[in-house]
């Protein structure tokens, strides 16, 4: 089954500081934008809800139409968001948690100044595999 | 708050009123049309009471008051379900005429202004119309009793005939609408009989008859007179017209109820609310107390529960329509339904409650859906009019939306009606939120709706508390796409400039870009080009963005620039990106350079080297005043020379992965002509709109005349960054400011880059001026007069050379300038490897003029050695160069040793004309060399045994390159006390006369030292001009002449070589240099010949010990040995070679011993030399064999024997000093009993240095003393006969 999948990560300045497009789907032509759209849209509620609870893991918070954002929120009020269509809740927590991890590992690297984008193809590889092995 | 006061509530009371059907003639109609009005349209302003203050008993026995009272006029022709197509147009028509008011060119709203004003300022008005619009369209529903007539309106004119009549066939015709005749309501209604008079028609006298005919035909209360048109004497003005909602229908010239004065409206006004008051509403209490008694009988109460219940469940198999089951008017379902929403009309909002619940049961058992949902509705509704249980009337309502929703498209407008009520109660609550979701909800098939209805959900977003920003640009966003897909492009338009408030500066590239493509893409279809253009230019550098997109971005872009016809002028063009930290100024003011490549070498490496060669500066420091005065222009500018080009480096880079094609990139300037204070012509440019006029002026003034630019045209790949160099020449004195740089893109936009707008380090070839002044000064050049400038390369250069290779070449300079230039001196940085010839090898022929000469040019040489000592080189003072005649010079290359040569000259010259603004010009030439290893030479010497101030010389040479071959030509020795001769004949060492590539080849030469005083002024002598010997070494047959290598420019490269290789800082005078002069062996080439030569410099002779002794004497001896012993005499001649005293001290002793047994013998006396032995019968044998064999026999014969067979005479031991680089001679004698052959070597010399400094100084080099054992001598002593 094909699915859609876009994981996104925004600093706590609304920057987004990686992307990728994890989906098995063939890509439409302005699925990239409407994906940021609804992404961004999204981080009014992740606004909202952060605060209301001590989880990191929000869970799906927003959708539009069949698409769903689930959003996992660091302590450092960055926000792991992923846009998907399946209903695996399991999958992507584990997904989240490893991810932070591999956002942890980043944010060591002293070389990497906190809130500025992402370049490391090793992150890019891991998060992909990631994808593949819990959505 | 009041429920009724609020916008769903006044809603609520306007629609959900009571209907009244309109039958009218068309003779009635007639006469209200010269009003242009319909009969209904004249009514309906009078249908609304706020007072009417009537008392009202519905089930309850408790009356009470209604004050606002509504009723809805209807012609019985527009009593039915409205066509939806119908609808859908007008309301699209609507929706674009509510566009073209928009104005399209005011700035878009500040997301802050939004969020100060409230919601009916940011919203546009037409919105509540277009849901009342969409409300209405749902009308006449028969599964609603509220849009059911409750009374009809017969109305007859006077003038038609037998009105009676005309009133019974008004009802009676099939005309009545389908909900009275298919039974889903009761046709027995109120029925009340108007006649209708115009006063213009003649007197109501008739009209009066007819009433009273009327009366008693119907009944005298139902009957009624209305006179109109009463107006005589025109048409009647008034102030606040009350059919002025409907006067858009007519044209403005005709006046709307001009035949209408006064007293016809408060006849109507009477006439409507004696028709609602005394009629109307009794009539419903009525019937509201008649269908309640109804339902309690037949419905109320356990049984009837029951009852129903198990009624209900016989007839659950019924047919599953949509519709579900049909219901006439007298069926309990249908009347429990009237009696709610007569309840509900009349504002008993618990009695209307209760049936509704009641109702609801059933309908959904009976799955009649519509039926169902309707009645969720109006519960929802009733709930929220009585202002409690918020969470129930929200319940209803979605349980109401979402079953419209199941039963399918055909009540998508019942859904929608549903959900905008549903809104209106969310929004009443302020929850904003939920009412966006419910908008959101809404979204149909219909693009057009699901457009506005975005647009509405996005405001909803915006007011809901915190406002979510986010979302009101999202779905600001989707709905302007919707509009866009009903080509409502205004309305498209107006939603994204909007949400262009919310995206302005944030970070997501995908979402930013495609708003601003978008508005510019629509601008461009409307036409509005700038505007277009304005938000194409922002998406313009997507680097982020994937190519296919990129080159959409740029297509559309270009294509709405070229439909304007026009090039536009952007000042912050993104395409391509200027670096301006890239920008590099050359320029040249007293400093020239030759190529570009001299003008990137630090200016700190030119002042070292023009160090020497410049005069000091020319304004000398008086006192400070003067200075502050005098010196202060020329210092805060920099100069630059009329008619010289200002050359600017700077880079564009393409940040798309396409190629862009950029052309006439030029430098925006400003040259104040003839203006000496140079502070008050310089515009200090303050912003960019000052540059922008700067630029138009610039364009249009005809006044380029004074400076010359220079276009260039780049195509810039995918992702490539360009360095461009433009050049500006000023051609008259004044000041000369560099102020941007501008291109054209696809020679349709013209970008401009400002410098001063940014930040931006100047890397000028100017180091020590670098942040003392601002940039603009950085930038701004005093021109002053043209000066002759000096253009200088020398001809045909090599890249790459072989080490040793020596190359005449040519420097030329030449003069452009009508002024002459003098006084010219030059320097070279690396003399090892460029040396200035002499103006007399130009025409000489090479390498010919290097062959030795019969006679050797003393003054050549002194010349150069003179020019040499302090490293310039002046040219003969007599040298002018003036336009049209070049100067040439001859210069001699010689690429010393292997690697990358930067060579750098610098030429200086002054201006003859003394008046001109500089008094001198420097001019800057750099060449890169690239030298390979050719030829690796390698010296060994050692001294020769036998002899003294002889040597054996073993040269080593490998040829290191991989192709070539190169021909021995000739060995030097340098310096005169040296003489260098073969050891054997040439074509025995080297036969095949070239040495191939990586061959190696060693032969050995004698070299002798012909040195014979040996006086300390001979060490002077070492460095005077160089004269030595030289071997030949090429083909024996050929005579070709050899080189000389004491004379020019050999012997200056020698010079540079040997101070290059010197190591210690006094020269050794033992030690020897070999210069080794050889040719390339081309194949079949005949281009002029090329020539290496290879110099080894201080190759010492000297060997471990400073001393050197010879002895001299007869080999051979014949003597009669029978008659007396024989006494021979030899001389040691011992040399000092140290620069130290050296004390020697020579032993003799007859026995061989070994070394501990020596420095024991050393104290031992001459005395105890007892035991002579003697030697005799085995010589006379050996005689005959070969020297080798007697060789080794006598050294065998030596170790075997302890005792030599002959003896020392004289003295055994002596001492002597031998002052430095001098030699003694002193006495040997020994005495031989026999005859054979002696091995004279058992003797050692001690030495011992005494230096003058101290034995430490001469610690580190070398031994201070030594003990040196004696060479084989071998004396052959014969019988003579």
């Amino acid at each position: 089954m094909a699915t859609t999948a876009c994981f996104i990560i925004v600093s706590r300045n609304d920057i987004p500081i990686y992307e990728a497009e994890v989906g098995s789907a063939t890509k439409r032509e302005d699925a990239a934008q409407l994906h940021q759209f609804i992404l961004h849209a999204a981080l009014d509620i992740v606004q909202d809800l952060a605060w209301t609870t001590s989880a990191m893991f929000l869970k799906a918070i927003d959708r539009f139409n069949d698409l769903v954002v689930s959003v996992y929120v660091t302590a450092g009020h960055t926000r792991l968001m992923l846009l998907h269509d399946s209903r695996n809740d399991d999958g992507i927590k584990s997904f989240f948690q490893e991810v932070h991890e591999l956002y942890i590992k980043i944010l060591l690297n002293p070389l990497y100044l906190p809130g500025s984008r992402i370049t490391s193809s090793q992150f890019d590889t891991k998060v992909r595999a990631l994808a593949r092995k819990y959505l | 708050m009041d429920p009724a006061n609020t916008p769903l509530g006044k809603m609520l009371l306007d629609e959900i009123t009571p209907v009244v059907m309109v039958l009218s003639t068309p003779l009635v109609e007639e006469a209200s049309l010269k009003n242009h009005l319909s009969f209904v349209q004249m009514l309906s302003p009078f249908c609304s009471f706020n007072n009417i203050d009537v008392p009202v008993r519905t089930a309850s026995d408790q009356p009470y008051r209604l004050q606002k009272f509504k009723l809805r006029l209807f012609s019985a022709s527009d009593i039915r379900q409205p066509n939806l197509e119908v609808a859908k147009e007008r309301l699209k028509h609507f929706i674009s005429q509510a566009g073209d008011k928009d104005d399209m060119f005011s700035d878009p709203p500040q997301i802050s202004n939004l969020l100060a004003s409230s919601e009916s300022e940011i919203q546009p008005s037409w919105f509540q119309f277009f849901n009342k619009e969409l409300v209405r369209t749902v009308s006449f529903s028969e599964h609603e009793a509220f849009d059911h007539p409750v009374a009809c309106l017969l109305v007859v004119s006077s003038k038609d005939e037998q009105p009676i009549n005309r009133f019974i066939d008004l009802f009676n015709t099939d005309k009545l609408p389908s909900l009275l005749n298919d039974g889903a309501m009761d046709p027995k209604i109120l029925k009340h009989y108007l006649l209708v008079h115009d006063n213009q028609d003649g007197s109501p006298e008739k009209a009066a008859k007819i009433l009273t005919e009327m009366k008693s035909t119907f009944g005298s209360n139902e009957c009624q007179l209305l006179c109109i048109n009463s107006s005589h004497d025109g048409p009647v003005e008034r102030q606040d017209n009350p059919w002025a909602p409907y006067e858009s229908d007519v044209s403005p010239s005709q006046c709307v109820g001009c035949f209408l004065n006064i007293d016809d409206s408060n006849e109507i006004k009477d006439l409507m609310q004696d028709l609602s008051s005394k009629h109307v509403i009794p009539y419903m209490e009525q019937k509201i107390r008649f269908l309640n008694q109804q339902v309690s009988a037949t419905r109320k109460g356990f049984r009837n529960q029951i009852k129903n219940l198990w009624w209900r469940k016989g007839k659950e198999d019924a047919v599953d329509s949509p519709d579900g089951p049909m219901y006439t008017f007298s069926s309990i379902e249908s009347q429990i339904r009237v009696l709610g929403d007569y309840a509900f009309m009349l504002r008993d909002y618990e009695l209307a409650l209760s049936n509704y619940r009641l109702i609801s049961t059933d309908y959904k058992l009976d799955k009649a859906w519509k039926r169902y949902a309707g009645v969720q509705e109006m519960m929802g509704l009733t709930f929220f009019m009585l202002d409690q249980s918020r969470k129930e009337a929200e319940y209803c309502m979605e349980n109401a939306f979402n079953t419209y929703l199941k039963i399918g498209s055909l009540s998508q407008q019942n859904a929608t009606r549903c959900g905008l009520w549903w809104v209106e109660m969310l929004k009443t609550r302020d929850q904003y939120k939920e009412a966006a979701v419910v908008y959101f909800r809404l979204c149909s098939e219909e693009p057009l709706h699901s457009a506005v209805f975005l647009e509405q959900a996005s405001y909803c977003y915006l007011l809901s508390k915190p406002p979510m920003l986010r979302k009101f640009g999202f779905h600001l966003v989707l709905s302007g796409d919707r509009y866009k897909k009903c080509d409502q492009i205004k309305h498209a338009i107006r939603t994204y400039r909007t949400s262009v408030s919310v995206f302005e500066g944030i970070m997501w590239g995908h979402i930013k870009d495609n708003v601003h493509f978008r508005i510019g893409q629509w601008y461009g279809i409307l036409g509005m080009d700038d505007l277009a253009v304005k938000h194409m230019l922002e998406v313009l550098a997507c680097s982020h963005q994937p190519k296919t997109t990129q080159e959409l971005f740029l297509r559309d872009f270009l294509q709405i620039v070229q439909k304007t016809g026009k090039t536009f002028e952007v000042l912050k063009l993104q395409l391509p990106q200027v670096n301006i930290s890239s920008l590099k100024v050359v320029f040249e003011d007293h400093r020239t350079y030759a190529s570009p490549a001299a003008a990137t070498v630090r200016e700190s490496l030119w002042q070292s080297l023009e160090e020497d060669i410049i005069p000091p500066l020319s304004n000398i420091r008086t006192n400070w005043l003067d200075l502050q005065s005098n010196s202060k222009k020329y210092k805060e500018s920099n100069v630059c020379v009329a008619g010289e080009a200002v050359k600017v480096d700077i880079e564009f880079k393409n940040p798309l992965q396409i190629p862009i094609s950029i052309s006439g990139v030029s430098l925006i300037c400003e040259l104040s002509a003839g203006s000496d204070d140079a502070s008050s012509s310089t515009v200090e440019l303050q912003n960019d709109d000052d540059f922008k006029n700067l630029i138009t002026n610039r364009d249009m003034s005809s006044d380029n005349v004074s400076f010359t630019l220079s276009e260039v045209d780049v195509l810039l790949g995918g992702a490539e960054t360009t360095v461009v160099q433009l050049t500006v020449t000023p051609k008259v004195e004044g000041v000369l400011q560099i102020t941007g740089v501008r291109w054209k893109l696809s020679s349709s936009v013209v970008g401009f880059h400002n410098f001063e707008s940014n930040h931006m380090k100047k890397k000028n070839a100017k180091g020590r001026r670098k942040s003392k002044y601002s940039r603009s000064d950085n930038l701004k050049f005093i021109v002053i007069m043209s000066l002759p400038k000096l253009e200088g390369f020398i001809h045909s250069v090599p890249e790459k050379l072989y080490a040793g290779d020596l190359q005449r070449l040519v420097l030329e300079l030449r003069n452009q300038s009508e002024f002459a230039v003098k006084n010219l001196k030059m320097k070279v940085s690396h003399p090892r490897f460029l040396n200035i010839g002499n103006q007399k090898n130009l025409n000489s022929e090479f390498p010919a003029c290097l062959e030795r000469k019969t006679s050797s040019d003393p003054s050549c040489v002194g010349d150069s050695s003179s020019s040499l000592s302090q490293n310039v080189f002046l040219f003969p003072e007599d040298t002018l160069i003036q336009e049209g005649t070049p100067l040439l010079w001859p210069v001699w290359l010689w690429a010393a040793i292997p690697g990358d040569i930067n060579l750098y000259i610098t030429v200086y010259y002054e201006m003859a004309d003394i008046s001109s603004g500089m008094r001198f010009r420097t001019l800057r030439m750099h060449y890169n060399l690239q030298v390979v290893p050719s030829l690796d030479l390698s010296f060994q010497i050692s001294p020769s045994p036998s002899r003294l101030h002889e040597f054996l010389v073993r040269m080593d040479v490998v040829n290191k390159t991989s192709s070539e071959s190169f021909q021995v030509h000739q060995l030097s020795s340098v310096g005169h006390q040296w003489e260098i001769s073969l050891l054997q004949p040439v074509h025995t060492i080297f036969p095949s006369q070239s040495l191939m590539a990586g061959q190696s080849l060693s032969c050995f030469f004698m070299l002798k030292s012909s040195r014979k005083s040996l006086t300390s002024k001979d060490k002077i002598s070492t460095l005077s001009p160089v004269l030595g010997s030289d071997v030949g070494l090429g083909p024996e047959d050929s005579n070709q002449p050899l080189f000389d290598v004491s004379s020019s420019p050999l012997a200056d490269f020698h010079h540079y070589e040997r101070l290059h290789q010197e190591m210690s800082p006094q020269g050794d005078p033992n030690a020897v240099d070999f210069v080794l002069i050889s040719r390339l062996l081309t194949s079949g080439d005949s281009e002029t010949p090329h020539l290496f030569s290879h110099h080894a410099c201080h190759c010492s002779t000297s060997n471990a010990s400073p001393i050197s002794w010879q002895v001299d004497g007869p080999q051979t001896l014949y003597h009669d040995l029978s008659a007396s012993l024989c006494e021979i005499n030899f001389r040691m001649i011992i040399y000092n070679s140290s620069d130290a005293v050296a004390s020697v001290h020579v032993k003799t002793f007859d026995s061989v011993n070994t070394g501990g047994h020596l420095s024991e013998g050393t104290s031992s006396p001459s005395g105890n030399q007892s035991g002579w032995h003697w030697h005799d019968a085995s010589v006379e044998k050996d005689i005959k064999v070969t020297s080798d064999v007697i060789g080794a026999r006598v050294r065998k014969s030596l170790s075997l024997e302890s005792v030599t067979p002959f003896v020392w005479s004289g003295t055994s031991s002596t001492s002597i000093q031998i002052q430095p680089m001098s030699k003694t001679e002193i006495p040997l004698q020994i005495c031989v009993f026999s005859a054979g052959i002696y091995d004279l070597s058992n003797y050692v010399l001690q030495w011992n240095l005494l230096s003058s400094e101290g034995p430490e100084s001469l610690e580190g080099t070398r031994q201070s003393s030594g003990t040196c054992q004696g060479y084989p001598y071998y004396l052959s002593v014969l019988q003579s006969s």
